[in-house]
């Protein structure tokens, strides 16, 4: 009997790794335990492999990851995977990323192991894998700790995956392939080559009640300017931040029979600039500065670019073109960012037009009318829509409307001590 | 380098702070961590400016006061700040200033801070831009006391589940630091202070203050008008003699001293009226 606990022993430290650091006397006084209570040595070995080997490798599910863990190990199915070249450190590395899923739910992946032998619908375990924060998205990283392992295929469920169902507003914090239900606001075809070969892509801007975002469809779905539709399968791209829904035949798309009321996202600052930039937004903030370069300026008539002394970096000695804008700073106290107010808008803001600018600035100099700005813009709460981009030095909106928001202090006041109260 | 957020704090709030995050290296901000965890580099204020004083000759260095309803903000401006400097300088105190600025934090020993700050814009604006200044700030205020204590039930508090429930990622990675570096924040203090600048925005409120700054304004021009109008007194017995002075002569005699027209013949009315200096011919002062 005492040979047969020992190779159970034996067994059971296998079964768990001889690196795993567990006292072997400790297991076979826990084994010996067990048959005492007249546990079958089987099952108290079972019990003892689990109990062990589960104690700092527990296997993490999909929905319970937070970012920036490390070591974590996961049981998933390969849903999707593809490879790309990338540079690292000026080498060139092949990755592999895709989709991961299990019984709790899906998550992105990316394999910074060039070596990675799983397929699409493989079952794998994974050992000592982070995470990371990744457009709103938790991503599961392979890195030069991880080890892969392909287990059978039956260790866990098929996962049934579909696109995702999401509005035009979400699509910033989605992965995977989506679907929408939009109008189409606008659609225009062209043809484009690629490797050789002329392809028909018809591209245009679609929407929802949440916001608009592009489109570029690689197939002929037959969509017309207005039609009601619901995309099944699109991919969500972006371009400094706008919103881009790409999709080819592998969709589905059929027209339903609802309407839809598309209106401009009104978004918080900081929601747009983490985003980096919208599709016809409305956004709300303080003016807390007039940048230079605004108020009344002439341009060169061949680059349009604002000339200074009758002068063009390029051009030499022009006959300026005038014109009127503002380039201000709107901040909320969540984000910032810069905006650029054309001439009609800011004449309406003014309440000046650009003949009278062009006087003023003619006979107080071209800071009367930065002046103007300044009087009728500055600490003012401004209502702004428009597209906006954004780069590494922030996000800029173009303004399509602008208009100072009025206040009520009473109303204000009295909500504001209503919600310190309920605080 | 991205365009750092401008943040609504009050003086109360930001004056609090003691929690430091240092910048490494080259053109990495530094931060302070108010205790409702504002992670600021920048901030927006609107206050009035109440003092301006030269702390270096040349103006290379002054130092101003803009006060809130809750609190004061101390900025310092240098040589490298020139057009800043000179537009805090040609400011007559008090007066409503919005300044844009970036936190400047002097930390003489660990778990000192000494915070103030550095203006890089600041103009002169009506009263109203005040009114809508704590208004943003009341909400904002308030947005950082929900995620606090959004935040210290979380386990472990962390910025993304915060980030799901709506905070911008800056608000979320100061709040998490705010719960872990301030032991007990003391939520009801700045509840208060709410309420506190609030009642500025009352029509009584308002008025009175109104009546503050334009009696610091009118009390500030009559002690300015007395000193001119000694002088004035001055001149006019050093050039008076037996016939007395022409007003000509006073006039040419003040504007070497540097004082205009416009003020000098307003310090003369007023001598005359006070019975201090009297006509004998016309055109001709002399004193009594």
């Amino acid at each position: 009997m005492k040979d047969d606990i020992s190779s159970y022993v034996d067994e059971i430290i296998s079964a768990i790794g001889e690196d795993s650091g567990v006292d072997r006397e400790k297991l076979e006084k826990e084994f010996k335990k067990f048959l005492e209570y007249g546990v079958p040595p089987d099952q108290a070995k079972k019990t003892l492999v689990e109990r062990f080997s589960s104690k700092d490798k527990s296997r993490k599910m999909l929905n319970e990851i937070k970012p920036n863990e490390s070591s974590i190990n996961l049981l998933c199915r390969v849903i999707t995977i593809n490879s790309r070249e990338v540079r690292i450190r000026g080498e060139p590395r092949k990755i592999f990323y895709g989709l991961l899923g299990d019984e709790s739910g899906i998550a992105p992946f990316t394999s910074w192991n060039s070596s990675l032998q799983v397929e699409k619908g493989n079952v794998i375990e994974i050992k000592n894998a982070y995470t990371r924060e990744w457009q709103d998205n938790i991503q599961v990283n392979f890195g030069e700790r991880t080890v892969v392992k392909k287990v059978d295929d039956d260790k866990l469920p098929e996962i049934s995956y579909q696109p995702k169902l999401c509005k035009i507003a979400d699509l910033h914090s989605t992965f995977g392939p989506v679907e929408v239900q939009v109008k189409i606001l606008d659609i225009s075809k062209r043809e484009i080559e690629t490797g050789g070969e002329t392809r028909t892509v018809f591209s245009g801007v679609l929407g929802d009640e949440t916001g608009k975002a592009q489109f570029t469809a690689w197939h002929d779905f037959k969509i017309k300017k207005n039609d009601v539709i619901r995309i099944s399968g699109g991919y969500a791209r972006f371009w400094k931040g706008i919103p881009q829904l790409v999709f080819d035949e592998r969709a589905e798309v059929n027209k339903i029979d609802r309407n839809i009321e598309v209106s401009s996202e009104k978004i918080p600052l900081h929601k747009l600039v983490e985003r980096k930039g919208g599709l016809d937004v409305v956004v709300e903030g303080t003016v807390i500065e007039i940048r230079d370069g605004s108020g009344y300026i002439e341009r060169c008539p061949e680059c349009k670019r604002p000339i200074q002394d009758g002068e063009c970096r390029i051009h030499g000695k022009v006959k300026g073109i005038p014109d009127l804008r503002a380039k201000i700073v709107v901040d909320d106290g969540t984000a910032g960012i810069g905006a650029i107010i054309g001439r009609e808008l800011t004449e309406k803001l003014i309440e000046k037009n650009l003949d009278e600018c062009k006087k003023l600035a003619s006979n107080n100099g071209g800071d009367a009318v930065m002046e103007l700005l300044q009087k009728n813009l500055l600490t003012k709460l401004i209502s702004l829509r428009g597209n906006a981009i954004g780069d590494e030095y922030g996000t800029t909106l173009i303004a399509r409307e602008a208009e100072i928001v009025k206040q009520n202090l009473k109303e204000e006041v009295a909500n504001l001590l209503q919600r310190v109260e309920e605080l | 380098m991205k365009r750092e957020v401008a943040w609504r704090v009050f003086a109360g709030e930001y004056n609090d702070s003691t929690s430091v995050v240092k910048g490494e290296g080259e053109k990495v901000p530094s931060y302070v961590i108010t205790p409702l965890g504002a992670k600021i580099n920048r901030l927006f204020v609107v206050g009035v400016l109440t003092d301006v004083e030269s702390l270096a000759e040349g103006n290379e260095l002054i130092r101003a006061h803009v006060s809130d309803p809750t609190g004061i903000f101390t900025l310092y401006s240098g040589q490298f700040q020139a057009d800043v400097t000179s537009a805090l300088l040609n400011i007559e105190t008090p007066a409503f200033v919005a300044f844009v600025g970036k936190t400047r934090i002097f930390e003489p020993e660990e778990g000192v801070v000494y915070l103030s700050v550095r203006p890089e814009k600041v103009y002169e604006v009506e009263p109203e831009a005040r009114d809508r200044w704590i208004i943003e700030t009341c909400k904002r205020t308030i947005e950082r006391i929900e995620a606090i204590k959004e935040c210290s039930n979380l386990s472990p508090p962390n910025a993304y589940d915060l980030r799901k429930l709506g905070y911008s990622r800056n608000l979320s990675e100061g709040a998490v630091k705010a719960v872990k570096f301030y032991k007990n924040i003391d939520i009801e203090k700045y509840k208060s202070m709410i309420v506190e600048a609030l009642r500025y925005l009352t029509p009584e409120e308002k008025e009175l203050q109104k009546e503050d700054i334009r009696e610091a304004k009118e009390t500030k021009e009559s002690e300015e008008a007395d000193e001119i109008e000694a002088k004035v007194l001055d001149i006019i017995k050093e050039i008076e003699g037996e016939d007395g002075a022409l007003w000509d002569n006073i006039i040419e005699r003040c504007a070497e001293e540097g004082l205009d027209k416009i003020s000098v013949e307003e310090a003369i009315t007023s001598l005359l009226d006070k019975g201090l200096v009297y006509e004998p011919v016309l055109g001709t002062i002399k004193t009594t």
